[in-house]
């Protein structure tokens, strides 16, 4: 059953994009971001930042938080540094209300902007 | 409430293998400039457009050679850092006029604090220790963080951020450290002005026009 709009909680997602030299599997991420929170935070902080994967394709994700702790889920994203032996950086490209505000907003505007590095090496060449 | 992110951000503190990769980096993440240490100085590093890169000097000396090694380079543009460590190593790094950062030192106390005050020292707050260590390390570190801080802030002393950064997985966004660096207390305007109005206080005092504190060729 739906709870009333007043005690529901109040959401945001951050769209990160990861920079990796291998992908990682979504379930190396999940469990790496659980595993960050919770050595920063402790379990009774995670259970309050309430983390949880939407999407993820091998380079940008989707991840839900709470809305008041999202420079904690920040500083959680920050602090991994290495996955399963690979040398990984989370950057996080923005904060939106609605998962398709989250996509359309950073992920895709991203997508857009991508060709321009290409150019420049080109150019270095 | 968002616009204090509009400022000019730099990491005054990186060791990378691969400078040019390490600048077009540092350039998407939104930063200003990188200070570039350890690297041949005529070793030519292809700069992104609107993105500065300074050469700096770390010393690493005994305690003895420390204020030597500092007069010696004091007169020259690069920027002078100490990493630091044990109470004497600080003490010689503080008590010398010409330094301009010393990171992260373990057992910082209020004498020391004076005489940064005095010789306009900043204190540099390594985040790459928070991001690479876990557990029992970072509780320590943290704590160092914490009294640095208060210190800091009691004299106050100009703040300093960095990644460290050795490869481009080590660097972080400027907001990135903002929320890492909440974890030893540091509010967010703290931060920002760590990473933006310090370097460029440094900056300034590099420039030729410059005299004395107080005292600029305009």
């Amino acid at each position: 059953m739906k709870t009333i709009s007043t005690l529901r909680e109040k959401k945001r997602y951050l769209a990160f994009e990861i920079m990796s030299e291998k992908t990682i599997s979504r379930q190396e991420l999940v469990r790496e971001i659980l595993n960050s929170i919770i050595s920063i935070y402790g379990d009774s902080g995670a259970s309050q930042i309430n983390p949880s994967l939407m999407s993820f394709d091998g380079k940008y994700g989707i991840l839900r938080c709470e809305r008041e702790k999202r420079v904690e889920t920040r500083a959680g994203l920050a602090c991994i540094h290495n996955i399963h032996g690979i040398d990984v950086s989370i950057i996080v490209l923005g904060i939106s209300g609605t998962i398709k505000g989250a996509t359309e907003k950073f992920i895709q505007q991203t997508l857009v902007n991508k060709p321009e590095p290409e150019r420049k090496n080109n150019c270095d060449q | 409430m968002m616009t204090r992110f509009g400022a000019r951000f730099y990491d005054f503190y990186t060791y990378p293998v691969n400078a040019t990769l390490m600048a077009a980096v540092g350039k998407r993440y939104g930063f200003s400039g990188i200070n570039v240490i350890g690297r041949d100085p005529k070793e030519k590093i292809i700069c992104p457009e609107d993105f500065s890169i300074y050469r700096g000097v770390e010393i690493r000396a005994k305690p003895s050679r420390i204020r030597e090694e500092i007069r010696k380079y004091r007169g020259s543009d690069h920027i002078l850092i100490v990493n630091g460590g044990e109470e004497d190593i600080n003490r010689a790094a503080v008590e010398t006029e010409g330094l301009d950062i010393l990171i992260h030192p373990l057992e910082f106390n209020n004498v020391l604090a004076k005489a940064a005050s005095d010789n306009s020292v900043s204190i540099g707050f390594n985040l790459g220790l928070l991001i690479r260590l876990r557990g029992e390390a970072r509780v320590r570190e943290l704590k160092t963080m914490w009294i640095n801080l208060k210190h800091a802030r009691k004299y106050k002393l100009q703040l300093m951020l960095t990644c460290s950064a050795q490869s481009i997985y080590d660097l972080r966004a400027p907001r990135e450290m903002v929320a890492i660096s909440s974890l030893f207390g540091m509010t967010e305007k703290e931060a920002v002005d760590a990473m933006s109005e310090t370097p460029l206080n440094i900056l300034r005092r590099k420039s030729p026009d410059y005299i004395q504190e107080g005292i600029e060729i305009l």
